[in-house]
């Protein structure tokens, strides 16, 4: 078979930011750290149509479900890049969920968590250069 | 394996996301799922089908073998009239969803899903051979083109020599496309208004008729339309879709497709026994349309609940409606779920939606869009 389009477009890896195998993205900003989906994973994706948020205050462990994430044909589970409690979510996503495919790493960050065993959790995440390679094994 | 091509892959792979479609490397979109879908309900979109199947019936006993092997009546039909249908197992399961067109009472052309082409030509054999009749698949030998939406027939109307706006609905034609000689049905799988173009004598090695419709037809302003806006829109219309809310476990009366069966017209038909009991019986569940009332989409294999959470069934089709803007479902529940208007929860991952029974062929406003909307 020859490869789709989607397979062969680029896709930004951003620097700073800290990602999960499974395309979370993690950004540490105050104490605090924002979670969303990376630009490959919208790529995937394609045309986001809806955002299951997590309730506030919910309290996640590294890689439990934090929501998901659909396009018209497909849905994506949101796991948790790090440990914490949930301080705000993006409740805008909700009526403009293609924020998430326009500008993945900015409008489009999903949750935000207040970290409990931040230092632990960012050893077992990917750091931009550790991602591109992993990526380029896929 | 090396996948199937159709007569248009030249196209999806220059165009489309191509991807492996029970075997076919089909496009799922070219531009995107939401724009193609609003290209079919405004305006006009066009569907490589090419991957279905298609046989020719012929012989003394082609009307007499598709009396015994489909539930509908085909001596009703006029030639050049089409008619949907199911054909059954002996239990009543469905084999196949399929359309018959008849050119005489011994020539039909036959159309089933791509899915099931060499399932359904093996059952079609076994069950002719009491009969005077010759099957002949040539699905490989004939392109097929959807041109479906409200400008449709316009679009088709500009390559076309002959006037199509008088071939009625499901009724079939003799017609000449791009200066092509073709067969086109007016029917589709999106609830809208518009022709499906069989485009004889073309092969695989030699697409180029398909190929030169096909442009025409993007050059004369249909959008092109992968998988995705092929299932958004027959999903808001409220069609099945075999493999999700059919097949061989289901009982057409389950599936809402009693019309299909016509229990009284002459002679056996296979299937009819049991499809008899079953009504005798009274189906223990049917097939209804859910619309969601909170936030959620509603997907294939999502349990349904009732108001006092007990389990009552399952999604077999679900999806966002780019139409209406919320997650609508076919689902199977008993039959005391099934009136309009029926609240139930859609289990979506740990969560109960609320969601509600609504009548779902089609789900839209049928005054507004599809092919009953009141003409501008």
């Amino acid at each position: 078979m020859e490869e789709g389009k989607e397979m062969t477009d680029e896709y930004k890896v951003e620097e700073g930011f800290y990602y999960t195998k499974e395309h979370e993205w993690a950004k540490v900003d105050g104490g605090m750290v924002l979670i969303g989906i990376d630009d490959y994973a919208q790529g995937q994706l394609h045309e986001i149509v809806y955002v299951e948020l997590p309730d506030m205050d919910a309290e996640v462990g590294q890689g439990e479900a934090l929501g998901a994430v659909e396009s018209v044909k497909a849905v994506s589970d949101l796991y948790s890049p790090v440990a914490g409690k949930v301080v705000e979510v993006n409740e805008s996503l909700l009526d403009s969920p293609e924020k998430i495919n326009n500008d993945p790493y900015g409008e489009g960050w999903i949750v935000k968590v207040e970290p409990s065993s931040l230092d632990a959790d960012l050893g077992n995440l990917m750091d931009a250069a550790a991602y591109k390679e992993f990526m380029a094994t896929l | 394996m090396e996948l199937k091509k159709t007569h248009i892959y030249e196209y999806h792979a220059e165009h489309g996301n191509v991807v492996d479609f029970g075997g076919f490397a089909m496009p799922v979109w070219y531009d995107g799922i939401q724009v193609e879908h609003k290209a079919v309900r405004e305006g006009c979109g066009i569907f490589d089908t090419s991957h279905m199947g298609r046989t020719w019936a012929e012989g003394p006993e082609a009307e007499k073998f598709l009396n015994y092997v489909v539930t509908n009546n085909v001596s009703k039909l006029e030639p050049y009239g089409g008619l949907y249908t199911v054909m059954c197992k002996p239990t009543g399961g469905i084999v196949d969803d399929l359309i018959l067109y008849k050119f005489s009472t011994e020539k039909y052309l036959l159309v089933y899903n791509a899915s099931n082409r060499e399932k359904d030509f093996k059952w079609l054999k076994k069950n002719s051979k009491d009969f005077k009749v010759k099957l002949n698949d040539v699905s490989d030998g004939v392109g097929m083109i959807a041109v479906q939406g409200p400008k449709a027939v316009d679009v088709l109307q500009k390559i076309t020599e002959e006037n199509i706006g008088e071939v009625p609905r499901f009724g079939i034609a003799d017609l000449t496309i791009s200066g092509y000689k073709v067969l086109a049905g007016r029917t589709g799988y999106t609830g809208e208004d518009g022709f499906e173009v069989f485009v004889l004598d073309c092969s695989l090695d030699n697409p180029e008729k398909a190929l030169k419709i096909w442009n025409d037809l993007v050059g004369a302003g249909a959008v092109p339309c992968g998988l995705g806006a092929r299932d958004s829109t027959r999903l808001e219309a409220g069609l099945w879709l075999y493999g999700n809310d059919i097949d061989e476990s289901i009982n057409p009366l389950e599936a809402g497709l009693r019309w299909t069966v016509k229990l009284k017209k002459p002679g056996y038909f296979v299937g009819r026994r049991a499809i008899q009991s079953m009504k005798d019986e009274g189906v223990k569940k049917t097939l209804v349309g859910v619309m969601m009332e909170e936030r959620g989409i509603p997907r294939h294999g999502y349990e349904v609940m009732d108001m006092e959470e007990n389990l009552i069934g399952v999604v077999t089709s679900g999806g966002m409606s780019p139409t209406l803007g919320k997650g609508i479902a076919l689902a199977y529940v008993p039959p005391e779920f099934k009136a309009k208007g029926t609240e139930l929860y859609i289990k979506i991952r740990n969560k109960f939606v609320k969601g509600k029974v609504v009548k779902h062929r089609p789900f839209y406003d049928d005054s507004v869009y599809g092919w009953k909307r009141e003409k501008k």
